[in-house]
């Protein structure tokens, strides 16, 4: 049966990253939607062609080889609308990451109040704060005026003062940023986002709007401690498109082709994170993490309401010298299972960091960067959780109960065995109770994303259509006992009767062997007040799960997870989680 | 498969921008000469300004101080002239700070800039102006051996070139460092030692160009005084032999070493170039090729780095690599009659 409305159109993704520029091609396969074919080809953003048409083009050249069907004519560039002899393709739609990340000047009143929530703002896109102003920073008028003439940024975030609050102080930093502006060339100028007392919105018209490029959104937190973040991060994003257009050589033509169906990569992640959310079980939140090769992504959404965090300089290929400048050689170490001298890995990630598109050869490479990528989502998890616990009313540093978690990023579609993309996952996420992990196998989530805005029928059917791969169940037990301790009896009801039980140590890893998509009934029993998400410390109950690539996998290695300062403990410990895995894989 | 070419050149055409991210005053002219430190381009890059509350300095409201002013936008002053006043019984009058210009005046206040020195934009290289970008800087020609680094402290210089070796194969120790090498640019196969570069500041060396370099010295590389040069990567491996031959071809020339800081976005490679006098007009050199066999490569990623080879054969379909990846694979052949496997991606062209 025909489900697309009669209208059906075949659209191409594209998504320009960092290092590889990819596209991929959806059209109606019996009256569905279906993900067909991807290409791929270097980024040529930067240096030396400076025109970012030409990936694409070969992208498109290589997803033309592969469909065999006609989608490039030298005379007109891509052809657009698809014509009556299957040449050609409907609509095409772009999402972005690569570039250096925009430069932000984060505006606010109190550092721990207003300049937050312009800080939370500016993590959601590729950008970098280069420069904060608030009231403590006791700068003069001048000495602001000095500061934003000479850093020049690409956009300054103005928040502060809730509705109908403060205004006079907010005033006298907005004047130091319209004298600032206007001392600039015109095409130095920075794009402004006033998301402050809104009250004061025609002030900032009156005093900036003719000098920069203003935008306004309402107020980021209209009452004292509520943020409301995501009408600003519309905006955030519809800047980033601007500057992106005005840094990137070639993107006007590319954009030419998608007739303006353009995003950042991680608003588009954010988008069909969001969407997942409403189709999954409404009642816990829907996590997806982006590990690319400059940032990392972590974008999550409970009932709707979206959380975005952007880690630019924090991924797997140009961005890992920036995961051991934000940490340390030790805390990227602690996740080997060999033996490597401090040297090796710190080379490593440097060379890494300079060819970011060069492929480990030898096991020792591929296993740093395997440490390099748990570090990085360490890392944005650590600086992500906050926020989410806010989102569910609840304090504590642990990862909240989410449900499913998915992972998208070369380094975990590329890792040759499962094991690694789920070990990535699990010590970098570190979930808690009882959750999914899927894995976007074919790294179709940003396309989806923007494709959701034109045909959201697509997006529903491509996710319906097993494009995320389940890689297992995961049981994650949180408590406090000593290593050895039965904390958890877990009983295993197969649909045909057939049942076992096992009893989960603190501090072991578990693979119990479930078939992939086989249903399972599980009675969890946790012991000494353990909590494995049924509803509070020591409660049991039944879960009902389906197995994945990995069946189902029983973490209680204890949340956080602890390291010994001996490296060599930690690296024992690893071969072991490493054995356990490849038992099953 | 296309890949990036790494410029490493015994005699090419170079062709490079120098330009500032703001208007300024150009000073050179079409066709002109210049050496590497000649001044290209001067302007304000970080001016400053003070806002004078003429208003408060006076004690008067805005529209009044507006009315007691006495300067325009775009009046020169020097330290201690009148701007605004004399107003009261004691005749009270704002004075210009320091020496400076008024940018804009109203409401009660006015934004002066004060004097303060031009940033001056150096050639960084030998060569002829070819064209000027107005306001901004000029595009500057010559021809002469070009070599691509990975990794620059962000420092630049010109100076007489002086290998410790003849051949970069071995590890600089402080030992090498003598005396003789005081002001020279220095070359050497790879360095692991930090006493290497505080020893290398005392000579004083002018700079400093390693194969390779280990990343444990990238804080301290980044602190000293001199441009650091990386041309290979991060590792203990003797220098490329296409670049160690430049080099040791080049001892004793003047040559440009920009250590600027790698940025694939913005094209800013660190880089060394040595002006030649050719009779021949080389082409500029090609920014990327197919890989194909008999291509000369140099290998960026695994046990082979940097070594240069030659592509044998390039294997159809994709392989298994010793880590598991599945990928397109060439055989190169190296050194005295070794061959291995490399992935395509791990490779880049060389035209020497």
């Amino acid at each position: 049966m025909d489900t697309t409305t009669g209208s059906a159109k075949s659209v191409i993704a594209v998504d320009i990253g960092s290092t590889i520029t990819r596209v991929q091609f959806y059209d109606v396969v019996s009256g569905r939607y279906r993900f067909l074919a991807a290409g791929s080809a270097p980024t040529t953003t930067g240096a030396p062609t400076f025109d970012v048409t030409e990936g694409i083009w070969r992208a498109l050249e290589e997803l033309q080889y592969v469909t065999g069907r006609k989608l490039l004519s030298e005379k007109d560039g891509v052809i657009i609308p698809s014509t009556s002899d299957n040449q050609g393709v409907d609509i095409m739609v772009a999402t972005m990451s690569a570039g250096n990340p925009i430069s932000i000047v984060a505006v606010g009143l109190l550092d721990n109040v207003s300049l937050q929530n312009a800080q939370h703002l500016a993590q959601t896109t590729y950008g970098k704060i280069i420069a904060e102003i608030s009231l403590n920073d006791r700068r003069t008028s001048s000495e602001r005026i000095n500061l934003l003439t000479s850093i020049r940024p690409d956009l300054i975030i103005i928040t502060g003062g809730t509705n109908n609050g403060a205004s006079h102080s907010l005033i006298s930093i907005m004047e130091s940023i319209g004298l600032s502006s206007y001392l600039l060339e015109e095409n130095q100028r920075p794009h402004i986002l006033f998301t402050g007392n809104e009250k004061l919105q025609q002030e900032a018209k009156d005093g900036l709007g003719k000098i920069c490029k203003l935008r306004i959104a309402p107020n980021i937190q209209p009452i004292l401690g509520k943020e409301s973040i995501y009408p600003a991060q519309k905006e955030i994003n519809e800047i980033y498109i601007d500057v992106r257009k005005k840094q990137t050589g070639g993107l006007s033509e590319a954009l030419s082709w998608t007739e303006g169906q353009f995003t950042s990569t991680a608003a588009a992640f954010g988008r069909v994170i969001r969407f997942l959310s409403e189709k999954f079980e409404p009642e816990k939140g829907v996590l997806g993490v982006d590990i690319g090769s400059d940032a990392t992504v972590l974008a999550a959404s409970f009932n709707g309401d979206e959380t975005l965090r952007v880690f630019p300089n924090l991924g797997v290929g140009s961005g890992s010298s920036g995961v051991l400048e934000k940490s340390s050689l030790e805390k990227i170490k602690r996740w080997l299972p060999i033996e490597l001298s401090d040297q090796e890995i710190s080379d490593y990630i440097y060379n890494k960091s300079a060819y970011p598109s060069s492929l480990p050869v030898e096991v020792e490479h591929l296993e740093i960067e395997m440490a390099v990528a748990k570090q990085a989502l360490r890392i944005a998890a650590v600086h992500t959780i906050p926020g989410l616990r806010k989102q569910i009313d609840s304090g504590g540093t642990l990862m909240p109960a989410m449900e499913p978690i998915i992972g998208s990023g070369r380094i975990l579609t590329m890792a040759p065995k499962r094991y690694q993309s789920l070990s990535i996952l699990l010590d970098g996420l570190q979930p808690t109770g009882v959750t999914t992990f899927a894995l976007d196998q074919n790294g179709l989530l940003p396309g989806l994303g923007a494709i959701a805005e034109i045909n959201p029928l697509l997006t529903v059917q491509v996710v319906e259509s097993n494009t995320l791969l389940n890689i297992g169940t995961i049981i994650a037990p949180t408590g406090n006992a000593r290593a050895g301790t039965t904390i958890l009896r877990v009983q295993i009801s197969r649909e045909d009767g057939r049942s076992f039980t096992r009893e989960i140590k603190y501090g072991s890893l578990t693979v119990l062997p479930v078939e992939i998509g086989e249903k399972v009934s599980l009675h969890l029993r946790p012991l000494h007040r353990f909590d494995v998400g049924m509803g509070g410390p020591g409660k049991a109950g039944k879960v009902n799960a389906v197995g994945g690539a990995f069946g189902i996998i029983i973490d209680a290695r204890g949340r956080p997870l602890q390291f010994s300062f001996d490296q060599e403990k930690n690296r024992k410990r690893n071969e072991v989680w490493r054995k356990t895995y490849q038992k099953y894989e | 498969m296309i890949s990036k070419v790494k410029h490493i050149h015994a005699l090419t055409s170079i062709k490079r921008e120098r330009l500032l991210p703001v208007s300024g005053h150009v000073l050179v002219r079409r066709l002109q000469k210049v050496s590497p430190t000649d001044v290209i381009v001067v302007a304000p890059m970080a001016p400053q300004f003070i806002l004078l509350d003429i208003a408060a300095g006076l004690n008067v409201p805005p529209s009044r101080a507006d009315e007691l002013l006495q300067r325009e936008t775009g009046e020169e002053l020097v330290q201690g002239d009148v701007i605004a006043g004399p107003v009261g019984l004691f005749k009270r009058v704002i004075r210009a700070p320091q020496p400076g210009v008024v940018k804009i005046a109203g409401e009660g206040k006015l934004l002066f800039e004060i004097n303060s020195p031009d940033y001056e934009l150096q050639a960084g290289m030998e060569g002829t102006i070819t064209n000027i970008i107005p306001e901004r800087g000029a595009i500057i020609e010559t021809k002469g051996a070009l070599i691509q680094g990975v990794w620059g402290n962000g420092k630049i210089t010109y100076g007489v070139l002086q290998p410790v070796s003849n051949e970069m194969l071995q590890e600089l120790v402080p030992e090498q460092l003598n005396i003789g090498f005081r002001g020279a640019i220095i070359s050497a196969g790879y360095c692991s030692n930090p006493e290497v570069l505080t020893v290398a500041g005392n000579v004083p060396i002018k700079g400093l160009i390693l194969g390779s370099m280990s990343s444990a010295l990238v804080p301290l590389a980044k602190s000293v005084d001199y441009p650091v040069m990386v041309i290979d990567g991060f590792r203990e491996k003797p220098m490329n032999r296409a670049a160690e031959q430049i080099l040791i071809a080049n001892k004793d020339k003047n040559i440009a070493l920009n250590a600027q800081i790698y940025d694939s976005y913005t094209g800013n490679f660190p880089e060394i170039i040595i002006s030649l006098s050719a009779v021949s007009e080389p082409e500029l050199p090609i920014e990327t090729e197919t890989l194909k066999a008999g291509k000369t490569v140099i290998i960026i990623n695994g046990p082979e780095a940097p070594q240069i080879g030659k592509i044998d054969t390039i294997l159809s379909g994709k392989q298994i690599l010793p880590s598991g990846i599945k990928t397109r694979v060439a055989e190169v052949s190296y050194g005295s009659e070794k061959q291995a496997t490399i992935p395509l991606i791990n490779l880049e062209i060389i035209n020497e």
